[in-house]
């Protein structure tokens, strides 16, 4: 019986799923999903209010930022710019911005940002949140970051053919149709040599009484209908995809080299009230939300 | 146009008032004809738009140059990668180059003094404005002699005979003035094109920027200071500064914050009744112990006084700090009745009964009421100076030392022909050394007096409103434990590495998650000293038998009993080398104190097993916090002794019911 439970739980690959159902074409795919848009639209005011819906994103952004800084700047370093400290000067890419949490930060760190969102109410309020900062309003005298918004899709960034150093997804793939379409979407913005991050959340009983019991049920600190569980990607089948799929990372059973890729569990600390990132291999560390970072071959 | 749905129900009637203050903005534009020597060094405001050329954008605004103001601008001010660093603004009502011009005379001393703990002295070192410190005018405490006015039980701390011969320095006495001096000192040094200092500018208003509600906005007006207006009226523009807009607005300005009252925080707490008289004491530094060896002159003092404690914290080997805090109408008194009726008063408030001190209060204040004022200076002010002679106190201090039969050769005697034995070169007795030097007179124009409060604000984050508070204007505790300035500068320390945390990750430095960190680490902390502070203080504050008891059999085992001692600067937050800081008292220096030595150790036996449990208890409260700034050494010692014997209520409850 417990083992019949489990299995419930491990559910279907969402990567594959799709994949068996017959492949669309990038161009021709469509991973937006209208029921998602229209959550996302609805909680749009709350994304800037830090003790609200979006409290958990708000606390966990610090982590997810230094991780992408972190590989991002070692890189920088090992490959010819021993000074660097921060993103200056990269093109950054967000999909699924939301109200803009990671995108300013990205720009804050010098990247030129875009940022795009499907929802087009997200986009108005990351876009008005953005302009009350005296670093991003033009109008302003110290303004002299670049971040944009666009209502957009990434297949309409495909289409035009754009490319970027870093792209980053972050808590998207579980809200699309079609993730596998959509992976090859965000691979595809990529430039040769750049940087792609994505984050999400396991498929497993920890993130299923973590994210759905805990935070929509028992606590209610998300809105219930945020999450659904058979969306959930586990790392293993992301580190699959880009083996085989889409392959950037070597073949084989053994972890990919750390200048390829890095996997990272994260964690919430109740009693200091922030996340952390686990050790690399700690016990259940890619069984909830975790955040992967890999490389385009040049 | 989708602004609207942003603004908070309660905002669509400030957009009015809002509207009228850009009308403000405009006008100062045109009638400021140069920008101000910050905003051009940047060279940026020549081709911005006319709205936004109207105020000047900051990440972070400080209100205030008190120390801990300034200390927080250095720890901002990083002299590394100045192309990333955060825009930082000071302002400051006073004339900061009196305090930057500050060259006292070598053995004068100004009369606020505080005790630098080892924590904030690292800290101060880390900013790089220790360095600028004169350290010549500093005193290391190793040191301290606390006890009770009323059954004399005493502890001790300090570690005076370490194989060295040096103690082990547990706080350095130090000017507010020397200390702000180098922190301006240091800032100046950085030069920082990102940062400027607004001295002489008083906040006169602070709003809710126009479109961007939670950004508040800082109006200026130049303060009145008579200093350096007849210097160069001229210079002194008459024109207000630019307003500045803030990301971040850190209030460091004092217990009547003005940032506190925009961010619409709360504070609660009680004014004592009591004021604290401060002066700079002289004294015959040639001291001899008892075994003729020169006499230590890092030892400070305190006496709990059921009237307020009594400190004498040493300066130089021949100059001491007073404060002295006692009812304000005895405080008025004493100011009054001159310096050397002061001093008179000092020696005797350190070495006689309380029943005597009681006597020679209610002369005193019977004197003073009696007295009539008198005018004196210019300007007609009333007063009763110099109602009261010192003949006449020596001789009520002489009848008092009688009456208790203390002869002139004894340590507890304070009169003039005690001060020659002294100074003579005679080999004191044996208990000298439980008392201060004798002062000898009071710096000319250094008695002063302030009053006393415990007040802490609810919250030290505004809510949705960009704010922070730091030092006073976030707590004010008594003195008797020298912790005021010491917990502001925690702050600083804990708000200034959570700024450069978010900074380096691309969060908002104004934004409530990006400072959440600094209220986690220091709310309990500060919550902890000051109800210790306030505790100590009440519980001294009484004569009634049983608690005198109670607290002084509390005294009298913690000083005994050395594990425990130990386990107490352990949870206190002392320098990892407890062992060394706390002293084993010989056996024969304790004559004539406790008399039951029998009675003594039983009860010690019982409150040993109390103290141990409450010990775990605020170790455990201290780990979780672990911060650099523990609860200070003695005084969270005596603290948590106090409150064991008192069998007080846990201090953790509370100040989480308060709390959240
Ligand atoms: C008698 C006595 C003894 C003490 N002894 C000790 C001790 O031994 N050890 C210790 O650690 N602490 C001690 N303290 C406490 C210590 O002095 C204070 O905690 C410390 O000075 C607080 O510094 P601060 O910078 O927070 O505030 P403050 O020093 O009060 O500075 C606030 C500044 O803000 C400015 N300001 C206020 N409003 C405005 C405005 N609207 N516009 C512009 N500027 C403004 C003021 O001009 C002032 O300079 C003692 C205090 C007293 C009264």
């Amino acid at each position: 019986m417990f083992a019949r439970a489990l299995a419930r739980f491990r559910g279907p690959n969402p990567l594959n799923l799709l994949e068996q159902q017959g492949r669309r074409t990038i161009a021709t795919a469509t991973t937006v999903n209208a029921d998602e848009i229209a959550h996302f639209s609805k909680l749009s005011e709350h994304w800037w209010d830090e003790q609200g819906e979006f409290k958990m994103l708000h606390r966990m952004n610090p982590v997810r930022v230094q991780f992408i800084r972190d590989r991002v700047v070692r890189t920088r370093q090992d490959e010819g710019m021993p000074d660097a400290t921060d993103l200056r000067g990269l093109n950054a890419l967000d999909i699924g911005c939301g109200g803009g949490l990671l995108s300013e930060s990205l720009a804050r760190l010098g990247a030129n940002t875009l940022a795009i969102d499907a929802s087009e109410a997200n986009i108005r309020i990351a876009t008005a949140h953005s302009s009350q900062d005296p670093l991003f309003n033009a109008s302003s005298s110290v303004a002299h970051k670049t971040l944009a918004y666009r209502h957009a899709t990434s297949h309409d960034l495909v289409e035009e053919g754009k490319q970027f150093d870093l792209v980053c997804s972050l808590e998207v793939i579980e809200h699309v149709d079609n993730p596998a379409g959509f992976l090859e979407s965000c691979a595809a913005l990529v430039k040769p040599g750049g940087h792609l991050v994505l984050s999400t959340i396991a498929r497993t009983p920890l993130a299923y009484f973590m994210t759905i019991f805990m935070a929509e049920r028992v606590l209610g600190i998300v809105t219930p209908g945020t999450h659904s569980y058979s969306k959930y990607v586990n790392a293993s089948e992301l580190l699959e995809f880009f083996r085989t799929r889409i392959p950037w990372l070597p073949k084989g059973p053994a972890d990919p080299p750390s200048h390829l890729a890095e996997l990272r569990g994260m964690i919430y600390y109740p009693l200091s009230g922030n996340w952390g990132l686990l050790p690399r291999g700690a016990p259940l560390a890619l069984d909830c939300n975790y955040i992967f970072w890999l490389r385009k071959p040049v | 146009m989708f602004r609207e749905s942003f603004l908070r129900p309660t905002e669509p009637a400030c957009a009015v008032a809002i509207e009228s203050k850009r009308a403000i903005y405009t006008f100062n534009l045109t009638s400021v004809n140069a920008p101000d020597a910050s905003s051009t060094r940047n060279g940026l405001y020549s081709q911005t738009y006319a709205s936004t050329a109207s105020v000047q954008d900051y990440d972070v605004v400080i209100v205030g140059g008190g120390p801990v103001g300034l200390a927080l601008a250095c720890a901002l001010v990083s002299p590394l990668r100045r192309d990333s660093s955060l825009r930082v603004a000071l302002i400051e009502a006073s004339d900061l180059s009196a305090v930057r011009k500050w060259q006292p005379e070598g053995d004068s001393f100004s009369n606020r003094v505080s005790s630098i703990t080892n924590a904030s002295r690292e800290f101060l070192q880390g900013i790089g404005a220790w360095d600028l410190v004169d350290e010549s005018r500093t005193m290391a405490i190793e040191e301290m002699q606390v006890w009770d006015g009323v059954s004399d039980a005493r502890i001790e701390f300090g570690e005076a005979t370490l194989p060295s011969g040096r103690g082990l320095e547990m706080a350095r006495l130090t000017e507010n003035l020397n200390l702000q001096r180098a922190l301006l000192r240091r800032l100046d040094n950085l030069s920082s094109p990102t940062f400027t200092i607004l001295d002489k500018t008083k906040v006169s208003s602070i709003v809710p920027d126009t479109e961007r509600s939670t950004w508040p906005v800082v109006h200026l007006h130049p303060s009145q200071s008579s200093g350096v207006a007849h210097q160069a009226p001229e210079r002194r523009e008459q024109t207000s500064p630019l307003p500045l807009r803030a990301r971040l607005l850190v209030g460091a300005d004092g217990p009547s914050s003005p940032v506190r009252a925009f961010s619409k925080i709360e504070t609660y707490g009680w004014s004592y009744d009591a004021r604290a008289i401060v002066a700079t004491m002289v004294h015959d530094g040639n001291l001899l112990t008892s075994f003729g060896t020169p006499r230590n002159t890092t030892t400070a003092y305190q006496r709990f006084l059921p009237t307020g404690p009594i400190a004498f914290l040493p300066l130089s080997t021949t100059r001491a700090s007073l404060v002295w805090s006692t009812t304000p109408e005895l405080a008025q008194a004493l100011l009054d009745a001159g310096d050397d009726v002061l001093a008179r008063m000092v020696n005797a408030a350190f070495r006689l009964p309380d029943l005597s001190m009681r006597y020679l209060h209610q002369f005193i204040l019977d004197r003073w009421h009696a007295a009539v004022p008198e005018v004196v200076g210019a300007d007609g002010k009333m007063s009763k100076k110099g109602y009261l002679g010192v003949d006449e106190i020596e001789g009520e201090i002489r009848w008092r030392e009688r009456a208790h039969s203390i002869d002139a050769s004894s340590a507890l005697s304070s009169l003039p022909d005690a001060t020659t034995r002294t100074s003579s070169g005679m080999i004191p007795s044996a208990d000298a050394e439980f008392y201060p030097p004798l002062v000898g007179h009071i710096q000319a124009r250094s008695a002063a007096s302030f009053p006393l409060r415990m007040a802490h604000a609810e919250r030290y984050l505004g809510q949705g409103v960009r704010t922070a508070l730091i030092g006073d204007a976030a707590h004010t505790t008594h003195p008797l434990a020298g912790q005021g300035l010491n917990l502001g500068l925690g702050d600083c320390q804990s708000l200034a590495n959570a700024i450069h945390t978010a900074h380096s990750l691309g969060q908002d430095v104004g934004s409530f998650t990006a400072l959440e960190s600094y209220p986690r680490q220091r709310y309990l902390v500060n919550h902890g000293m000051l109800s210790a502070v306030d505790k100590l203080k009440k519980l001294y504050g009484t004569r009634n038998g049983p608690i005198v008891w109670a607290r002084s059999v509390g005294l009298e085992t913690i000083n005994e009993l050395d594990g425990l001692k130990r386990m107490f600067m352990g949870v206190a937050g002392a320098d990892g080398d407890a062992d060394r800081v706390v002293r084993r008292r010989t056996p024969d220096r304790d004559i004539g104190r406790s008399e039951n030595r029998e009675g003594i150790s039983t009860a010690s036996a019982e409150a040993a097993s109390g103290h141990s449990s409450l010990g775990n208890r605020e170790e455990v409260v201290s780990r979780l916090e672990s911060t650099s700034h523990g609860v200070p050494t003695w005084a969270g010692m005596l603290a948590s002794a106090v409150e064991g014997v008192a069998g007080m209520v846990d201090v953790g409850t509370r100040i989480l019911r308060q709390r959240f």
